[in-house]
């Protein structure tokens, strides 16, 4: 493949033995792919999760971000695995959401886990941003969409960002952006839209009323959204650090619209 | 390529204040292949009534033939001219017969509906999905440039002569860009006592 | 993998195949002249029938004299723009000067063709002012063919648009015309007509627009909302 590698045409690589500029980097300690075509790539998602969704809140008091998604492990249709956290804490500024595919979510976590010990043995006292770790995923994705080996995510990063808040989305291809409001899957569909009216209904929202937000919007996505389940958790990120709650449920479901509900 | 595509060529249709115009292209070819400059893709089929029949061009000639077919029974049973508004139904009805065959024309109807006084503009799809507009319609191998250009170019109440500088740049700016449309155009402005019709030149490539 | 069983009587679900790639949408024009050039985007981000966001810029600032607009399929859009950013700022810190608009086109160009058998699924406008100080438009094609124009459309709207610019740009089919230099006001006055056309029509352009104006004092930046249906 002439085309990723150097030639006398090319630039040359950013740094020693590193990519040239658009070239695809293979990272130390891992076997340089010769050839694709005996190679076992994922082509679908195994055992799934649903949509995430998450938005910024600020009052003038209170601000950050607040982030959601249910716990529910689907086999295709079937609701197979009813503990898989799919909000995971990187440091005391992120929370990443992640949907798609739980074994690929679980890998990417366990990289980011180790950049943390790798961060944290520097001993700088610095710790990753939340543009930094989007940014990080954005590359790690697109390099391995490039691949055709992709990892079968979105991710969805809520932080504190110098002091704001923080919210970025990547999906499996690498398309990454930005927004105040961001939905994956059914959530984007169903979830964004609840809370674009509440947000202009009352744009400066506290950490509560984003919180009793997130649960209404929960429990419609829980009534719609067929891979979905009432068990979930609630992830809020504020400039004093990070929470994530333990598994709520919904009770007080209200099925009366049901026509055949005895 | 899309059997719509096949022979190339577009119409394209504006109201305006008291008058409608409708116009096509002169070409027709065979996918790249040019092979004649002269076809009108629009059709008089009464005093102030016309229709613009784009698509493949065997089936703009059928359509037309068995639409005047009806049209002159029409006449005959009722006495009375046909009206736009029932051109279209007639046309309509006679696409949705061949719901699961279909000619592959879209048809633009333009007229003066010599009732109501006033002008009368519709277009539908090649299985008789009608819509009327009092706006402008097109259709054609080149109906996003249309597109682009009419709703830049239309604004509402344009008079006859307005009418005629407005459907001709925009007709024939979009068709420049499309290589199986253009090769000239023929614009015909209907108005409540005259339908003045006119041919464009324009680049031939 | 038959690991989704089907239903008795169901064809089984056959797992989608996986494309690295993705329309995204968007719409981008520009148009050069005497002096300066003007080039906008649309800030709508899209998946199929589905919006991303409403705030998304496809305009992306090269340098005092140089701006680029790209859209397509949006991962591609991102890599090629922070790889393009990387090769300008290597040539910056070699050269001690900011490389001039035709240089940056020719990069763009062979940036391009560097991935010919896996390209980047992007249009791009590229707008500045070259050597001489004059208003420039280069466009491409995804795998690196340019051209420099006078002015341009690309995207999703690039059909819709560009015999609207061939007509009041180009003043083509106009009898009698005097082509005269088109001034900033005309020119930017035509470029919010344009996408306000365009997102009558195309449902993957709207929101709102951003347009640069490239003159020798620098670059300003235009806002513009469109409609949001």
């Amino acid at each position: 493949m002439a085309h990723f590698g150097f030639d006398r045409f090319s630039a040359g690589p950013l740094w020693h033995n590193g990519p040239a500029p658009g070239g695809i980097y293979n990272f130390p300690g891992r076997q340089v792919e010769d050839s694709g075509r005996f190679i076992e790539r994922s082509k679908q998602p195994i055992t799934t999760g649903t949509s995430v969704i998450a938005f910024k809140f600020d009052n003038g008091v209170e601000k950050g971000v607040a982030i959601a998604s249910d716990m529910l492990g689907s086999y295709g249709s079937l609701a197979r695995f009813r503990d898989c956290r799919r909000l995971f804490k990187v440091n005391n500024q992120i929370i990443i959401g992640a949907g798609g595919d739980y074994a690929d979510f679980q890998y990417v976590q366990s990289m980011i886990e180790q950049k943390n010990i790798d961060d944290e043995c520097l001993d700088d006292g610095f710790s990753m941003k939340p543009k930094a770790i989007y940014t990080w995923l954005t590359n790690v994705l697109y390099n391995r969409r490039s691949k055709m080996d992709p990892f079968w995510n979105n991710f969805v990063v809520a932080g504190i960002q110098d002091g704001e808040p923080y919210l970025g989305s990547i999906d499996k291809l690498g398309t990454a952006y930005v927004d105040n409001i961001i939905g994956t899957g059914l959530g984007m569909q169903i979830g964004v839209p609840l809370i674009r009216e509440a947000i202009e209904k009352k744009p400066a929202m506290s950490k509560s009323e984003a919180q009793q937000l997130l649960v209404h919007t929960m429990e419609v996505l829980f009534y719609r959204d067929a891979r979905s389940f009432p068990k979930y958790q609630i992830g809020i990120v504020t400039p004093d650090g990070v929470t994530i709650s333990d598994p709520l449920y919904l009770d007080n479901q209200k099925w009366g619209f049901a026509l055949y509900k005895k | 390529m899309s059997i719509m595509e096949y022979n190339g060529g577009c119409v394209l249709s504006m109201m305006g204040k008291d008058c409608v115009a409708i116009a096509s292209d002169l070409r027709f070819g065979v996918q790249g292949m040019t092979v004649a400059t002269n076809y009108e893709k629009v059709f008089e089929i009464g005093p102030q009534l016309y229709v613009g029949l784009p698509g493949l061009a065997t089936d703009t000639e059928s359509v037309l033939q068995r639409l005047k077919l009806r049209v002159n029974l029409y006449e005959l049973k009722e006495g009375r001219r046909m009206q736009p508004a029932v051109l279209t139904s007639m046309i309509a009805n006679m696409l949705y017969e061949r719901r699961f065959g279909p000619y592959f024309v879209e048809p633009v109807i333009a007229g003066f509906d010599t009732k109501k006084q006033q002008p009368y503009l519709a277009s539908m799809d090649l299985i008789g999905c009608v819509t009327a507009t009092d706006e402008f319609a097109l259709a054609g191998t080149c109906g996003e440039q249309m597109y682009g250009m009419s709703e830049a170019l239309w604004q509402p109440d344009l008079n006859a002569d307005e009418l005629f500088e407005c459907i001709s740049q925009a007709m024939m700016n979009a068709f420049d860009r499309d290589a199986v449309s253009g090769m000239g155009a023929i614009v015909h402005i209907i108005e409540k006592d005259k339908v003045t019709t006119r041919r464009i030149k324009t680049r031939m490539d | 993998m038959a690991l989704i069983e089907p239903f008795a009587g169901h064809t089984p679900m056959q797992a989608q195949r996986f494309s690295p790639y993705s329309d995204n949408g968007g719409t981008i024009v520009a148009i050069a002249g005497e002096d300066f050039a003007v080039i906008g985007s649309d800030t709508r981000l899209t998946v199929g029938y589905s919006i991303n966001t409403r705030e998304q810029s496809k305009l992306f600032r090269l340098s005092d004299k140089t701006v680029l607009a790209s859209c397509g399929c949006w991962c591609d859009v991102l890599t090629l723009t922070r790889v393009l950013n990387a090769r300008l700022q290597m040539y910056n810190h070699e050269h001690q000067k900011e490389m001039n608009t035709p240089a940056v086109a020719q990069l763009l160009s062979t940036m391009l063709y560097y991935k010919r058998f896996f390209p980047y699924y992007v249009s791009n406008l590229l707008a500045g002012l070259d050597a001489e100080g004059k208003g420039a438009v280069y466009h491409y094609d995804p795998v690196g063919h340019y051209e420099r124009n006078q002015y341009y459309a690309g995207g999703s709207s690039s059909a819709l648009l560009q015999p609207f610019l061939d007509n009041q740009v180009g003043k083509k089919n106009m009898n009698g015309v005097v082509q005269e230099p088109i001034t900033r006001e005309r020119a930017v006055a035509i470029v919010k007509d344009a996408f306000i056309s365009a997102a009558e029509r195309e449902i993957h352009t709207g929101d709102a627009i951003i347009i640069n104006i490239i003159d020798k004092t620098g670059v300003k930046e235009e806002r513009f909302a469109l409609r949001k249906d």
